[in-house]
């Protein structure tokens, strides 16, 4: 087993964080088939929103529930796991009405809140929301089913690891003591002009209503007093979430390509994990351009190669073309293809250099990756 | 009349999936258009690492920079750009800090959902429109380097979902104008840009269809990035795969000739299927082997758009 195996071969839960576009949800979702395949019970969880993992577990409607991949699908792509493969992908508002729903003191209660507009702005669109979802979302698959792996694949953020911050800061907000004393008899708009006319002495809260207008204060005002007395557990659930990605059960995996962006943003991303002691299971290098040359001294230049390339390729040309100009041919593929791997080498040494954890390096797959046998030929990689 | 070509322009919008090249496109268009003589400002948005000064040679920093004459950069943030519309908005220094520097207050802007999206796409909406003291635009072209798919999406409908949300206000009033300039078609135009791949062509593809459809802006261009290229035909790549074991540098050089091949062949699909399905012109980008993106790789792009477009392709 590789040395990524062994480190996952413990873990109960495995977060997949790294750039856009370095083919994280599908080594996300190659991760959980390599799971099943080893004879585990295996989910991949996705809240991309471009559905890619759909099309790669060929899945046409991933609702918010898991759904096991039928084994008849395995087994049109050659695979038959002695385990199981279950996909899941995450509906943002779905999540947030079902906390509403479960920590709600009472039905009036919670029909207020489902009905606020802000909260269902809130639900769908606020700036961490999927993230808080996501770490939700996780936290119930893992106390309440008995994988033996789930494989969370996070949204590309910009900002590293924004779903580290997101519960807190939402909540923060939510819980606000201070945001609450202030709006709590927010019902009536002129009451609410009032105490933050108290606040700030007078004109801040014309000042603030002229900004956002009248009605979005009023909404919240009303959001903020129906979730009184449900914070607790919001928290509470928060804190447990980050408890469990703490617990060495747990591990971050880094998924990164040899492009100079997703590099830099891969180290920052490991800086991040590092600074808040988040366990990290590994690092991946996905679609590497493969080594051909087999020396370790560097390719020669085309003066060096082209007698040999000539003499050689008797066989490689078609009818009417010249053996030398085919060994142009040759010698330009090979030196272009070099540069390529040099390339990327050299942009990932500093990454190599600073993480030191279990790496898998993942060539660049020729087929089709995105669907179940390029699944099983990434998971073979891994 | 024939509809502006993308550098004609006054705002466009630079997006597609994570990893296909946005600000590197950016940045080469900014010089382009800068070196055809046009005041240019290239803009990205709330980088958590700043990427077109850097490319451009502007200085590191915040705020407006010079990278050349006649192009500058700005990476526009959200605490900047709340506390330039709250001043303009609130209109008195003193009562911006009573309001915005107020702990408790600034529990309630994080609230009003996408309130951070609104201030930074109006501040370069904002400078778009500006003018300067003698009544001529004071940029020529603003160019965008703005974020991945779907957080585009969600900046660019920022506009229009506070019109549902906010019945009234100066927030309203302002996503008001904001929501018109964005359909402009003249003046305003989104560019994609992707890769010659499977999954960012249908991300692309998609995306197209939002920016059309849901949006309602126009797609001024495709660029299809990193395509890679072949010197063999695919019948000399078939004979050649057979030598692959053969002993170097015979061997390594078929492979790498074979590869080069497939992998050319693959992306053409693939760059077909994305020129079918999306309606602007496209721009085909060389595959270009470099160990870190700086302003001679900008230079190299900025050469092969502009060699794309003479020959006739996108722009």
């Amino acid at each position: 087993m590789s040395a990524l195996g062994q480190s996952l071969a413990g873990r109960r839960v495995a977060v997949c964080v790294g750039a856009g576009g370095v083919g994280k949800t599908s080594l996300a979702a190659a991760l959980a088939l390599a799971r099943a395949l080893a004879g585990g019970k295996a989910l991949v969880c996705t809240i991309d929103p471009a559905r890619r993992l759909a099309n790669a577990l060929g899945l046409t409607a991933l609702g918010n529930a898991e759904s096991r991949v039928p084994a008849a699908r395995l087994a049109q792509a050659g695979l038959a796991p002695p385990g199981q493969l279950f996909a899941m992908m995450l509906d943002v508002k779905r999540t947030w009405d079902d906390l509403i729903v479960r920590h709600a003191p009472d039905p009036a209660r919670r029909d207020r809140i489902l009905r606020n507009r802000l909260y269902q702005q809130m639900s769908a669109a606020l700036a961490g929301s999927q993230e808080y979802m996501a770490m939700e979302k996780l936290h119930e698959l893992a106390e309440d089913r008995d994988y033996d792996l789930i494989v969370l694949d996070t949204p590309p953020t910009a900002h590293a690891l924004d779903f580290l911050d997101a519960p807190t800061r939402i909540l923060d907000f939510l819980g606000s003591d201070a945001a609450r004393v202030l709006l709590a008899p927010a019902v009536g708009v002129g009451r609410l002009g009032l105490r933050l006319a108290q606040l700030s002495g007078g004109y801040a809260a014309r000042a603030l209503a002229r900004f956002t207008g009248q009605q979005a204060l009023s909404d919240l005002g009303e959001f903020l007093q129906s979730f009184q007395g449900m914070y607790d557990g919001f928290k509470a659930r928060a804190a447990a979430v980050r408890a469990l990605l703490a617990r060495p059960e747990a591990g971050f995996v880094l998924v990164t390509s040899s492009s100079p962006a997703a590099v830099a943003e891969t180290l920052a991303f490991h800086g991040r994990l590092r600074a808040e002691a988040m366990p990290l299971a590994g690092l991946v290098v996905n679609r590497l351009t493969p080594d051909l040359w087999p020396y370790p001294s560097p390719l020669p230049g085309a003066a060096e190669l082209l007698p040999p390339l000539a003499q050689a390729a008797t066989s490689g040309g078609g009818p009417g073309t010249s053996r030398a100009a085919l060994a142009e041919r040759l010698a330009a593929a090979l030196a272009e293809h070099q540069a390529l791997v040099w390339a990327e080498r050299s942009a990932l040494a500093p990454l190599l250099e600073e993480v030191r954890v279990p790496c898998a390096m993942v060539p660049r797959l020729e087929g089709e990756v995105h669907d179940l046998a390029g699944l099983a030929t990434l998971a073979a990689a891994l | 009349m024939a509809p502006p070509t993308l550098l004609d322009r006054h705002l466009v919008f630079v997006t597609g999936k994570g990893g296909a090249g946005k600000s590197t496109v950016t940045a080469a268009l900014a010089l382009l258009a800068s070196r055809a003589g046009k005041r240019v400002l290239a803009c990205e948005v709330n980088a958590p690492q700043e990427r077109l000064a850097p490319l451009l040679r502007a200085p590191a920093g915040e705020g407006l920079r010079e990278a050349r004459p006649g192009l500058h950069v700005l990476d526009v943030r959200p605490r900047a750009a709340m506390r330039e519309y709250g001043l303009k908005v609130l209109r008195f220094q003193a009562v911006y800090h009573a309001v915005f520097e107020n702990r408790l207050m600034q529990y309630f802007l994080r609230a009003i959902p996408s309130l951070s999206e609104l201030v930074v796409l109006g501040k370069i909406l904002h400078e778009a429109r500006s003018l300067e003291p003698g009544g001529r635009p004071r940029w020529d072209l603003v160019l965008v380097d703005a974020p991945a798919t779907g957080h585009a999406l969600q900046l660019l409908r920022v506009p229009s979902a506070l019109l549902d949300t906010l019945p009234g206000g100066p927030v309203r009033r302002d996503a008001e104008w904001m929501a018109r300039m964005l359909v402009d078609p003249v003046r305003t135009a989104v560019a994609i840009v992707t890769l010659p791949e499977e999954l960012p062509v249908n991300e692309a593809i998609e995306l197209d269809a939002e920016v059309g459809g849901v949006l309602g802006m126009a797609r001024a261009a495709l660029f299809v990035n990193a395509v890679p290229t072949s010197r063999s035909s695919p019948e000399e790549a078939r004979a050649l795969s057979a030598l692959a074991a053969a002993p170097p540098p015979l061997g390594p050089a078929a492979r790498a000739a074979a590869l080069a091949a497939t992998r050319a062949e693959r992306a053409g699909r693939q760059l077909a299927r994305a020129c079918d399905a999306i309606d602007a012109p496209a721009t085909v980008l060389p595959l270009l082997p470099t160990a870190g993106w700086g302003p001679p790789e900008i230079e190299a792009l900025a050469g092969a758009i502009a060699e794309g477009w003479a020959r006739g392709e996108g722009g």
